[in-house]
């Protein structure tokens, strides 16, 4: 039966060609045995590289914990202006520690990660306690808000699930009723130029997308902008008093101050910007910033309605979401060479 | 140390309370955060990791965890669920075209085991802006009422005026002590 000699065959016991097999399978074996071998000495290497790397988190952490500490301590006693500055480094200190925290998140246990929270939690208690002991300030601003709002208090609580089905709708919160839903702004059009005064878009949340080839003009201060789907366009806007948010924008010029810009899959674009906090790019490529040049008559009222600082534009602090890696720049953004940068906006 | 002292202790360390406070990036999670504390709320930045803020109040002691909205952050969020008794989660009222992501994160979220047993406060963030969705149009858009699992309420306010959001934390902490505080 051909399955009988074939079983045969597979055990080697039968003529020549099972020699062969023979020596064909301890060749197998062989090699398989080098393999693991190979697989457990890198599996050990890298598990020493896993090892070094959480050594090295958190002998760092644990240096940089004490020198805050340290700081910390020798507050009590000193001069106020001592302290404030012992206090600033302090802050910027555990700042630094918390995105040294993060960026390290991937090879730390979680046993690490939470010691590490927890020694970073203390810290900013102590930190507060610090402050406040040191350098008192007035109460917090939100308990003078306390009658106003005990009065607003939870009236939309929404009762356990069991009384699902049945809302409570007994009254509207002020923000509620005058918020009639209205938004500013335009979307679908082609090579258009367009405008919006002042009076247009102040203390508005403006929204434009899927602009292709257009020219934007916004002459005033939004409260805050969205760009979405922007495909050749020059869009240039007064003073936004918090964030501007921009996704999916291509071969385009942006200009603007603002409080925080948030970049999101924009790829070849020039900005022009004036920002007071950050600029965060997140799945980004070929982002290039400029400071913010662009003029207009009303622009320094503008800014003055918008409470930003114009004295504070942190436009080369590009946070890249995507690139954590300490120390290396990001290759997804880059400053525009002074030669190369636009100079005349009315063209 | 005395008898008294340890039962005092461990006391304060049953009234402490841990927050943690999700949502998509830009909602004004971290504005919130600060305006809450008295701080200065025209300096915040993106937030790149988290923040971790300690406060006392209503004789609580509030542990708040802010933690980055991007996306390249929101699957480092199962980090911070461990023994969290409250979850916050901001939207921004006026984000229209992200209403979607975010009631899906919200309902991922509402999956996770390890919050099962924390009380959910919706904060509908950004009321001040005149293209502002209202709690009720914030409600509907997040389904908040297919939610059987937690106790939950949503509350309109706003980070830049204040408005709103003692009401929102006095119903949080008041659900959260009913539920762990119960010998009290
Ligand atoms: N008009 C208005 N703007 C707000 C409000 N709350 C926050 N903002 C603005 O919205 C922007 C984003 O706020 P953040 O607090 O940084 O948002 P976040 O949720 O912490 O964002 P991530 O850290 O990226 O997750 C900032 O420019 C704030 O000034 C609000 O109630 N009204
Ligand atoms: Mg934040």
């Amino acid at each position: 039966m051909a399955s009988v000699i074939e079983g045969n065959e597979e055990n080697g016991f039968s003529g020549e060609s099972g020699a062969v097999r023979i020596q064909e399978r301890l060749q197998k074996r062989h090699q398989a045995r080098i393999e693991d071998a190979e697989r457990r000495k890198e599996a050990k290497e890298s598990h020493s590289v896993a090892e070094e790397k959480s050594e090295y988190f958190s002998s760092t952490f644990n240096r940089e914990r004490a020198c805050i500490e340290e700081l910390l301590s020798s507050c009590s006693g000193a001069e106020r202006a001592v302290v404030t500055e012992k206090l600033e480094e302090a802050t910027t200190k555990t700042l630094q520690l918390q995105k040294f925290l993060n960026d390290s998140m991937q090879f730390l246990t979680q046993y690490e990660l939470r010691q590490a929270q927890a020694a970073l939690q203390k810290l900013q208690t102590s930190l507060s306690e610090t402050k406040e002991e040191a350098l008192p300030r007035k109460k917090f601003a939100f308990r003078t808000r306390t009658k106003a709002a005990d009065k607003a208090s939870a009236q939309d609580a929404h009762p356990p699930p069991r009384d699902e089905g049945t809302p409570l709708e007994t009254s509207r919160t002020q923000v509620d009723g005058a918020a009639p839903a209205e938004q500013c702004g335009f979307s679908n059009m082609t090579s258009e130029f367009i405008t919006k005064t002042a009076e247009e878009i102040q203390k508005r949340d403006v929204l434009l997308t899927h602009l292709t080839n257009c020219k934007v003009r916004l002459f005033g201060s939004p409260s805050t902008l969205h760009l979405k789907h922007i495909d050749g366009c020059e869009i240039l806007c007064g003073p936004v008093s918090s964030s501007v948010f921009v996704d999916n924008c291509r071969n385009s010029v942006l200009a603007f101050p603002c409080q925080q810009l948030r970049t999101h899959n924009t790829t070849d674009t020039q900005v022009y910007l004036h920002v007071t906090s950050r600029a965060i790019i997140e799945d980004c490529r070929a982002v290039s910033f400029a400071p913010f040049t662009w003029s207009y008559p009303t622009l320094e009222e503008d800014f003055t309605v918008s409470g930003l600082d114009r004295a504070r534009n942190n436009w080369t602090e590009v946070d890249d979401f995507n690139w954590l890696a300490a120390g290396i720049p990001s290759p997804n953004w880059t400053v525009i060479p002074e030669a190369d940068r636009k100079a005349n906006w009315d063209s | 140390m005395g008898l008294l002292t340890i039962l005092k202790k461990m006391k304060q360390k049953e009234r402490e309370m841990r927050l943690l406070m999700l949502g998509l990036d830009n909602a004004g999670k971290t504005t919130i955060l600060k305006k809450f504390n008295g701080e200065d709320v025209s300096t915040i930045s993106p937030t790149l990791g988290f923040n971790i803020k300690t406060l006392e109040h209503k004789g609580f002691k509030l542990n708040i965890w802010d933690v980055g909205g991007q996306k390249s952050l929101r699957s480092y969020w199962r980090n911070y669920f461990e023994s969290t008794d409250g979850l916050v989660w901001v939207v921004d009222s006026a984000d229209r075209l992200r209403l979607e992501d975010c009631r899906q994160e919200l309902s991922a979220l509402l999956l996770e085991e390890r919050l099962a047993g924390a009380t959910l406060l919706v904060f509908a963030n950004k009321q001040d802006l005149p293209g502002a969705l209202s709690k009720e149009a914030i409600r509907e858009a997040l389904a908040l009422d297919n939610i059987k699992s937690h106790h939950w309420c949503i509350i309109g306010c706003s980070a830049v005026t204040g408005e709103n959001l003692l009401a929102g934390v006095d119903w949080l902490l008041d659900d959260i002590a009913a539920r762990i505080f119960t010998a009290d």
